[in-house]
């Protein structure tokens, strides 16, 4: 009986996965069917057939609706000249045009919409021959223009002072060994054709940089006037130069200014004016320009040259079209009396048809059938399953991993857990979805490797506090702004380079450990509510320190407010100072993907340092400390100090981390910035496998790995699919909140293995 | 049906998975009557009193056998709300009563006398307003009966232990139908004035007619109030009679018998260990909850294996936990002459003492760690053994080896030394807990209820280990078991701790009654000058 039992729910257990692996099987035959269809020759000429069809659609439907845009013009001119225009409503006029409109694009459609291919080999040639020459010069323009794109960013992005390298005088030669310092891409010879363009961005940035620093001083010296001179009233009645002279007395600094003398004055008038009546005019409003906003650089492609190679290339192009516009005329003779305006149309919407980014069956399939292209009945449906060959395939590559997960349900989770399962399954379908909308998986992942050198050091500092009995340690945002005053601190001195990367890690870690220290005393009084009260530190500190950054005597103009003249602006560039300096260090490409070597090795390094410590006496009466407190006081370990060497360890990372994160981010973010990355850090670490009391530098590594990858991947996707940028935030939000909450159920059981 | 027992269980037999925990037990009582009931911890009252209640323990692990019959009816008793709906009361142990309320509501919880008013009428009984007249009256009878002066208004929470006591019996007498109480060891935290007291309130009300089952370890307060007696031990009855005819004695030499099945055998050692104090104990006062010691005063021989026993909750685990700085204590203790500092694990580890707790998932283990992490943990710690290299890191080869030794010599059960100590039996676990304690090399091992818990195989290699340990090493070993066979079968001589102190210390062949009048805090004629 008792086999009888356990043999019932086996069976009732396996019907789900059978169903659902048979089920992919059956999604990957038909896959493998589709792929084998778009080989046959049937199917490529049925292609070739709709790309004609598609082309010659494209081709009449500019010209039906010009037909028709031109008969509603006509009429509404008839109607104008109408005595009584004067008197119908505007909904009359309309429905009296688009009656006119409809009319003519039905009588165009007669004799366009079906127009009689007298020679269809001619027409088909003449198409292919203008599609390899579209591809080919349009793949050329791509390459050539992603390569200015990224020279563009990398100068944009990393020249501080333009007029230093294109002022005035400056010959271009050596403006351009000057930008080659930047991008040294720019002086190979592939890109020599691009130099007399980026001599030229060189020279507007520079003109734009100088008109910016002279309205920013022409403001600072208007507020020197404003505060400066008391009583206005001594000034009334004085000459131009006697009135100079005299503010020049009262306020050196207007000295400098006499670029701006006229305006000073007339300022200095309005002054007198308002005196006299009594008033009194306040300085100009303080302007938000520390507010540096953080975008990506678009390229402007207004500087873009073409080489010769892609100029040769265009001409083919034009004269393959020429031949394909004669047969097109031939066909549709009506064709050939267009505007030149509406033959451009006519080209573009052609060219749309045929140069397709990326040239898959599917792909073109379906962009003929969006041009109305049809095959014979009989052919349809070979044609339908062989565009969904790959859609196809993905999702039986999904059923059958949804399968093979429900199958093995029970040793997978037991061996990784139900979340880190999930979410590695999600991860995985994120994949296959990314294929499925064309996005490249290679950039992603190289996004990902990116991000992970970002967060990596961050979620590393959740590990001491875990193993040394605290938990998750949303405080780390103590050790974040520690890290940020170091970074702050770094350019105050103006330091740049790795001696400002060093000089920032190290003294936000200096700050760190006396904070970190009362924090873990403070921690150590409170044993068992830990999670409450290291979330209401981590929030109240960065609260205080909202007052602290206004407050810190700092006083380099580059990180001030610029017209109060202190407190510390939310946002700096670290352009210039050490942005990406570790992800560019040995920094390759292999596949396509750019590997941040530095980052990557520094986040090892870590990493290695964590094991190394928890393999110490020290790391080991730590952990042992916070799995189990009474085992430790009964080896003669002080439970109290190990929390508190845990809670500074994970403080002094957290700052190293910040270090690191602004790096790779390019900006240090300061005031509310640093409140969320505790949960980030911590969902990171909980979905690597960790729990609130247990966590090794594999789930470290693990989950910030699944977790950046599923935000990247999610994030592209969600924009593909729905469009908005705000669907990814809240996908954030809801992964790392949802984790964070599951951990907590767990270990409140407090049982797990 | 008049019967002349209120109460009959009958040959009661309980099963916990393969464990018998009662062995065909008979109980009877009659109407009026205050029945003792006697046996050593884990002898099978607590089961016994949990299947007169019907609680869900009970239930949930497969019943019983036999029957019981209450009142001349045969009853079958599901719930804990069952029995008391039948007449059965209980004076808890551990204080059932609510803080935060007075007196009064504490005593009528959830049978509060209530009148009805409009609302209420309409919308049920629920909202129906006390009666707090009638209850004050109620609540000032019942605490009259148990001779309280206490006023019934006050708040229980500032009330001295005693008093919730009363209140907790002024609570079951004010039931009405009230035909059985069950006294849990109710003295065990009153003053002797107060017991005096309650066995007082208890006789008065047995006299109206309510029997009583009076669970106690205290047999002078047998001798006073009981009307009869009867003894379990290991789940048996051993014997069942009226007080004439025993004498205190006579009960404690029946409470702990000289059985001979399950029993360690290990040879005996023949002369008497003479070697000098290995440590002095003086006047050691430990702050353990449940386990408090007042001032325990205790030498201990170099060489010899010292027992000290007692039943639970008298404070014999507090001594060994004290010493080794678990809890609070203060007193004197000196160790080959050296005082050591209470409270300061780490300096008493480093003196050469060692430990394995009787709390062993909780204190002896780190339970999701492999066995050689454990076997080395506190070696690694106290000692800085097993440590290398320039980075002083973990000698993950010297661990291995040592863990493998151990699992060699101590016949530890398992896969591998990295196999989670978490997932070993309770015996394979107490092994990795003694191999932990000897990679510290100790002159001198405290071990703590080595054998709860654990199969009768392998408290046969622990024993024999602790034996070959003090042959073999001179290791001087102080071993704290609540089974007084298993302490007479290797120790040299045995401490009785009662009420936080050591009433006498006997020699392994002292005679049972010896034994259990030490239990009950008595000192014989046989024990040594202490």
């Amino acid at each position: 009986m008792s086999e009888k039992t356990r043999e019932k729910p086996g069976i009732r257990s396996r019907i789900v996965p059978i169903v659902l692996i048979l089920l992919a099987v059956a999604l990957i035959g038909a896959s493998i069917g589709g792929y084998a269809l778009q080989g046959t020759q049937e199917s490529i000429d049925n292609l070739d057939q709709m790309r004609s069809q598609a082309v010659l659609h494209a081709a009449s439907e500019g010209l039906i609706n010009n037909i028709a845009q031109q008969a509603r013009a006509d009429k509404l001119a008839e109607l104008r000249k109408d005595k009584d225009f004067r008197k119908r409503g505007l909904d009359e006029v309309n429905a009296i045009c688009d009656g006119a409109m409809n009319e003519a694009r039905a009588e165009a459609e007669k004799l366009y919409a079906n127009p009689v291919v007298q020679d269809e080999a001619a027409l088909q040639s003449a198409i292919s021959a203008f599609e390899k020459a579209l591809a080919e010069s349009s793949g050329l323009s791509q390459t050539e223009r992603a390569a200015y794109a990224e020279l563009y960013v990398q100068l944009v992005d990393n020249i501080s002072d333009w007029k230093a390298v294109a002022g005035e005088g400056i010959q271009d030669a050596n403006v351009i060994s000057a930008l080659g310092n930047v991008a040294p891409d720019l002086l190979k010879t592939e890109n020599s054709h691009l130099h007399d363009g980026f001599v030229k961005l060189a020279r507007d940035m520079a003109v734009k940089q100088q008109a910016k620093e002279d309205a920013e001083q022409q403001n600072q010296l208007l507020t020197v006037l404003a505060t400066a001179i008391p009583d206005w009233n001594e000034y009334a009645g004085l000459e131009k130069d006697a009135l100079w002279d005299k503010l020049i007395q009262e306020a050196p600094e207007l000295a400098g200014g006499e670029k701006f003398q006229d305006a000073l004055l007339k300022a200095a008038s309005e002054h007198i004016a308002a005196a006299e009546k009594g008033e009194t005019i306040a300085p100009p409003a303080e302007s938000e320009a520390g507010a540096d906003t953080v975008s990506e650089t678009q390229a402007d492609y207004k500087y873009f040259t073409p080489t010769e190679a892609l100029n040769r290339e265009e001409t083919e192009k034009n004269a393959a079209y020429e031949e394909l516009n004669a047969q097109l005329v031939a066909i549709i003779p009506d064709l050939g009396s267009l505007s030149s305006k509406l033959q451009n149309t006519l080209r573009e919407n052609i060219e749309k048809v045929l140069w397709l980014e990326n040239n898959s069956f599917s792909a073109r399939y379906n962009t003929y059938v969006a041009h109305q292209a049809t095959t014979d009945s009989a052919g349809a449906w070979k044609m339908n399953l062989a565009s969904l060959a790959k859609p196809l395939l993905l999702a039986g590559v999904a059923v059958l991993l949804l399968g093979l997960v429900v199958l093995f349900w029970k040793p997978l989770t037991e061996r990784f857990g139900v979340p880190r399962t999930i979410i590695a399954l999600f991860f995985v379908y994120l994949c296959l979805l990314a294929e499925l909308y064309n996005i490249s998986v290679r950039m992603m992942m190289g996004n990902v490797l990116e991000r992970m050198t970002m967060y990596g050091v961050l979620v590393l500092a959740m590990m001491p506090g875990i193993q040394c009995g605290i938990g998750l340690n949303m405080g780390m945002t103590i050790g974040c702004i520690s890290g940020l005053l170091g970074i702050v601190l770094a350019l105050q001195f103006n330091m740049v380079g790795f001696p400002a990367l060093v000089f920032a890690c190290v003294s936000g870690a200096v700050v760190s450990l006396p904070l970190g220290w009362a924090y873990s005393k403070l921690l150590n009084r409170m044993k068992g509510n830990e999670m409450t009260i290291s979330t209401y530190v981590g929030f109240s500190f960065v609260s205080l320190m909202c007052i602290g950054w206004m407050m810190l005597p700092f006083n380099n103009p580059k990180i001030i407010w610029l017209l109060s003249g202190k407190g510390l602006r939310v946002t700096h560039s670290l352009l210039g100072s050490f942005a990406h300096l570790l992800d560019n260090f040995l920094a390759f490409k292999v596949f396509g993907i750019k590997v941040p070597t530095g980052g990557l090795l520094f986040l090892g390094l870590c990493c290695l340092g964590v094991w190394l410590f928890s393999r110490s006496r020290l790391g080991i009466a730590m952990t042992a400390a916070g799995s189990n407190p009474r085992f430790a006081e009964a080896s003669g370990i002080n439970v109290n100090k190990m929390r508190t060497v845990g809670t500074v360890l994970s403080t002094v990372i957290a700052a190293v981390g910040i270090v690191i994160y602004s790096q790779a981010f390019g900006y240090a973010q300061l005031y509310t910035a640093p409140r969320q990355l505790g949960f980030i850090a911590s969902s990171a670490i909980l979905i690597g496998g960790a729990t609130v009391s247990k966590a090794k530098v594999s789930h470290v590594l693990i989950g910030v790995f699944l977790f950046e990858g599923v935000l990247v991947f999610g994030q592209q996707i969600a924009n593909s699919v729905v469009a908005g940028g705000g669907l990814s935030e809240v996908m954030r939000i809801m992964i790392s909140n949802g984790i964070i909450l599951y951990a907590l159920t767990q270990s409140g059981g407090g049982r797990r293995a | 049906m008049a019967s002349e027992y209120i109460l009959e269980m009958n040959h009661i037999t309980k099963v916990y998975g393969s464990n018998a925990v009662l062995k065909d037990v008979s109980l009877k009582i009659r109407p009026g009557e205050i029945h003792a009931l006697l046996g050593e911890n884990g002898a099978g009252k607590s089961t016994l009193m949990n299947v007169l209640f019907g609680m869900p323990v009970i239930h949930s692990t497969g019943g019983f056998e036999g029957e019981v019959i209450f009142d001349g009816q045969k009853v079958n008793i599901a719930s804990p709300m069952d029995a008391m709906s039948k007449g059965i009361g209980m004076v808890h142990q551990e204080f059932m009563l609510i803080p935060g309320f007075s007196v009064t509501d504490n005593i009528k919880l959830n049978r509060e006398i209530t009148k009805a008013w409009p609302i209420s009428r309409l919308l049920g009984k629920d909202l129906e307003f006390l009666d707090t007249d009638s209850m004050a009256r109620d609540a000032r009878k019942a605490l009259d009966d148990v001779g309280m002066s206490v006023e019934e208004y006050t708040m229980v929470s500032g009330l001295p232990i005693g008093h919730m006591q009363f209140i907790e019996i002024a609570r079951e007498i004010d039931k009405t139908g009230m035909k059985l109480l069950v006294f849990d060891e109710p003295t065990a935290v009153l003053t002797e004035s107060e017991a005096q007291q309650l066995l007082g309130v208890m006789k008065s009300i047995a006299e109206k007619g309510i029997a009583i089952i009076f669970i106690t370890h205290r047999l002078d307060e047998v001798m006073t109030a009981a009307d009869s007696v009867t003894i379990l031990r290991d789940g048996q009855l051993v014997s069942s009679f009226d007080k004439a005819e025993t004498s205190p004695e006579k009960l404690a030499a029946l409470m702990i018998g000289r059985g001979s099945d399950g029993v360690i055998q290990v040879e005996k050692r023949q002369e008497e260990v003479t070697g000098s104090i290995a440590m002095s104990i003086r006047d050691l006062w430990v702050n353990m909850p449940g386990e408090v010691d007042k001032g325990i005063t205790l030498d201990v021989r170099e060489g010899e294996i010292l027992g000290i026993g007692g039943l639970a909750g008298q404070g014999k685990i507090g001594i060994p936990n004290g010493i080794m700085g678990l809890y609070e204590a203060a007193g004197d203790v000196e160790f080959f002459g050296q005082k050591l500092p209470l409270g300061n694990a780490d300096a008493v580890l480093r003196a050469g003492l060692a430990m394995v707790s009787e709390d062993r998932r909780g204190v002896g283990l780190l339970l999701d760690q492999s066995i050689e992490n454990n076997i080395a943990f506190t070696a690694m710690q106290v000692k800085g053994d097993f440590m290398k290299g320039f980075l002083h890191q973990k000698d993950t080869r010297a661990i291995r080896r040592y863990a493998e030794k151990m699992i060699k010599e101590l016949d530890i059960r398992c896969t591998s030394p990295a196999q989670p100590v978490g997932t070993l039996s309770g015996g394979n676990q107490q092994k990795v807990c003694v191999a932990r304690a000897l990679a510290l090399n100790p002159k001198f091992l405290f071990v703590s209820e080595p054998t709860r818990g654990i199969d009768i195989g392998a408290k046969q290699l622990v024993l024999e280990t602790l034996v070959r340990l003090n042959r073999e090493q001179g290791m001087t070993i102080v071993m704290v078991s609540s089974e007084l066979q298993e302490l007479r079968s290797i120790c040299d001589r045995i401490a009785i701790v009662a009420e936080g102190k050591v009433v006498d210390i006997l020699k392994v062949d002292a005679s049972d009654t010896a034994f259990g009048l030490a239990m009950s805090g008595v000192k014989s004629k046989e024990g040594e000058e202490a």
